[in-house]
């Protein structure tokens, strides 16, 4: 049950936009498919609903082979990122149309209807039409269209990005708890990480094509694989060093006590993640970076380019060697050109692929 | 005070913009207005300087037009013929329009201008050869030559104008149809096509009126029995005399089914300037 995608390929033309994606996803999961722009989320959304055919692979939903099978016949429901609207037909019009085709008596497209629309809040326009509602009351409506007919799969393509910042994070909460409450299996497209780490119970980074890495949102976090997923995961982005190891066991780097830092089960992955020419990388959180005191052992020194002060805690940019750092802490009492020791605690030092 | 005062400039800027409004209409209804009166005189008064503004109305013109001319077959023929040819050139060119819009073809832009391309000859050209292969094939003077003949001639606008038409309806409300349920051709009928009214009903006309006064072909290309209003309009005038009267009157039935369709198509027609507000 649930959604099985297998080396799915799609290729426009002399283009591959995804490569070999394969992915098993749970009954009832909530699954975010994250990545920069262009690197295929949308596409591999799309082969899923039926509305692109894969070049190569397999789709399965809820047990079925629906690899080319039409998008009615796949028991999916979608939310658009323009929402898809029918222009022309009221809010209750639109809720109602997909009962409709299905030949849903009156009676019962009512009762859905305003069951659905009560849930959303938008039971007050069911008699207007899409353009005299604002951005977030058209989400709605495109999510209780959606909802309606109770799919098995929910799939969604970045619904939130048109909506401000403070109605995105009130319907962040909202969808994930009206998704989770129906038990629906969902795939989630989104360029946010926030968004990824705050609903999924899953997140698949997506680069040029491939699922970069699949995992918990809190595993991505603190074990991400590779430099991409490391950069592209928490903001500020974690702390990434450059560093190699040409003779085994030996690993070099930038920032001398960092590598030298490594704790062993970490050290053990470095040969697994070396590229070819014997590069790999070392990283660490911000948040895990500790401002000590010049000279302290185990740190390095560096020097504090910049703070910046948010309130619950305060960023500060440094520089060590010739490497920029951030480090985030409790409200501190640097200053620009402080000379201090930065202290990387072994535990959180991660070795990284490139 | 200033309050009454800005009430009462914006009212006379409104009665001047009505009044623009209708010299304008005036200069433009006039012709019209004189085509209807002219076919309503007898031909004492019709050409009488300065002009006789009151007289007896007289339906003379018309009967002339139907006794002598026999305009009720032209009238039948024209309606058959162009009637058939705008609903051919309507739908094969919205299917193609719609083919051209949204499905992956190989060379669409080469296909869309060789639809083009049928519109570059003029037609003088083309008529010559016409009623060669006409004569050839056995269809000189039947509705099926002039109904080919003006669907092909319309098509090329149908396809280019409906094309953008398509174009300008988002992709996903016809892929959200698709998801909720509907085959292609049901989202394209349940959704997409109530979208294109305004613009099927613009295209239409244009299709219907050019075709409707088209008198070269019409006039090269049949003898007796499919002969259209135009060709009859024209026989008013010959070499020796212009039956002012009768002109008039055949203008008037000419333009009478132009009328009722711009006035049976306005609904669409005025909605469609406001369809672009419900996008964004
Ligand atoms: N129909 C198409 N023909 C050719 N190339 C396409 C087509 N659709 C998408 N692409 C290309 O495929 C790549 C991936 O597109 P896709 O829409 O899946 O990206 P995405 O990850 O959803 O990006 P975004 O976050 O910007 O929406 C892009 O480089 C795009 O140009
Ligand atoms: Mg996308």
């Amino acid at each position: 049950m649930g959604i099985q995608i297998k080396d799915v390929r799609k290729r426009f033309g002399a283009l591959t936009v995804v490569n070999g994606v394969s992915v098993d996803i749970a009954e009832g999961e909530f699954f975010v498919l994250l990545g920069e722009s262009g690197c295929g989320k949308t596409t591999t959304l799309r082969m899923v609903a039926g509305l692109e055919l894969p070049t190569s692979g397999s789709i399965h939903i809820n047990g079925k082979d629906v690899t080319y099978a039409e998008p009615r016949h796949r028991d999916i429901a979608m939310a658009f990122q323009d929402y898809g609207l029918y222009p022309n037909m009221t809010v209750y019009e639109n809720i109602a149309f997909p009962l409709k085709i299905r030949k849903v008596s009156k009676a019962d497209q009512r009762r859905k209807v305003e069951e659905t629309a009560g849930k959303l809040g938008i039971f007050n326009y069911l008699g207007r039409k899409p353009f005299q509602l604002s951005g977030g009351q058209r989400q709605r409506v495109s999510l209780a269209r959606a909802l309606v007919r109770n799919p098995k799969v929910f799939l969604m393509d970045e619904p939130l990005s048109n909506l401000d910042a403070k109605l995105r994070a009130v319907m962040r909460t909202e969808i994930k708890k009206l998704v989770s409450e129906l038990g629906i299996t969902t795939i989630y497209v989104t360029h946010d990480q926030i968004e990824a780490m705050s609903m999924a119970d899953r997140i698949a980074v997506m680069r040029h094509g491939d699922m970069v890495q699949v995992g918990s949102p809190l595993e991505i976090y603190d074990r991400p694989l590779t430099h991409f997923v490391a950069d592209f995961m928490g903001s500020p982005p974690m702390n990434l060093f450059p560093a190699s190891m040409t003779t085994a066991g030996r690993p070099t780097g930038e920032v001398r006590e960092f590598v030298d830092a490594i704790p062993d089960h970490e050290r053990d992955l470095i040969s697994s993640r070396l590229d070819a020419s014997g590069q790999f990388t070392l990283g660490i959180r911000p948040e895990h970076l500790k401002l000590v005191q010049l000279g302290s052992p185990g740190s390095a020194r560096a020097v504090v380019d910049f703070v910046e002060p948010l309130g619950q805690t305060t960023n500060v940019y440094l520089t060590a060697g010739e490497k920029r750092l951030i480090a985030v802490t409790d409200r501190c009492v640097s200053h620009v050109g402080d000379v201090v020791g930065v202290y990387a605690p072994p535990e959180f030092l991660r070795v990284v692929a490139n | 005070m200033s309050m009454q005062h800005d009430a009462i400039r914006r009212g006379s800027k409104a009665a001047l913009a009505y009044a623009l409004a209708l010299l304008a209409t005036a200069f433009f209804a006039f012709p019209i207005f004189w085509m209807f009166t002219s076919s309503l005189k007898g031909d004492e008064i019709i050409t009488a300087y300065p002009p006789v503004w009151i007289f007896a109305p007289s339906l003379q013109n018309y009967v002339k037009l139907v006794e002598d001319l026999g305009i009720m077959t032209m009238f039948i023929n024209s309606s058959i013929i162009v009637g058939l040819s705008t609903c051919l050139a309507m739908i094969s060119g919205t299917l193609a329009a719609y083919a051209l819009a949204r499905f992956d073809i190989k060379n669409k832009q080469m296909i869309a201008f060789e639809v083009l391309s049928i519109r570059m000859l003029p037609p003088i050209v083309s008529v010559v050869p016409m009623f060669i292969l006409a004569r050839w094939l056995g269809v000189f003077d039947t509705y099926w030559l002039l109904i080919a003949a003006y669907a092909l001639a319309g098509l090329p606008f149908v396809v280019w104008v409906m094309r953008v038409f398509i174009q300008d309806i988002p992709q996903s409300i016809e892929e959200a149809a698709l998801i909720d349920g509907c085959s292609r051709v049901e989202a394209f009928w349940r959704v997409t096509l109530p979208l294109l009214m305004p613009g099927l009903a613009a295209t239409m006309v244009i299709v219907f009126m050019f075709a409707w006064n088209e008198f070269l072909l019409a006039s090269m290309l049949t003898s007796k029995a499919a002969k259209t209003l135009p060709v009859i309009a024209a026989n008013t005038l010959n070499a020796k005399s212009i039956a002012w009267g009768m002109a008039s009157a055949a203008g008037v039935v000419m333009s009478l089914p132009v009328v009722v369709l711009v006035l049976l198509m306005q609904r669409y027609l005025v909605r469609g300037l406001t369809l672009g507000a419900v996008k964004g």
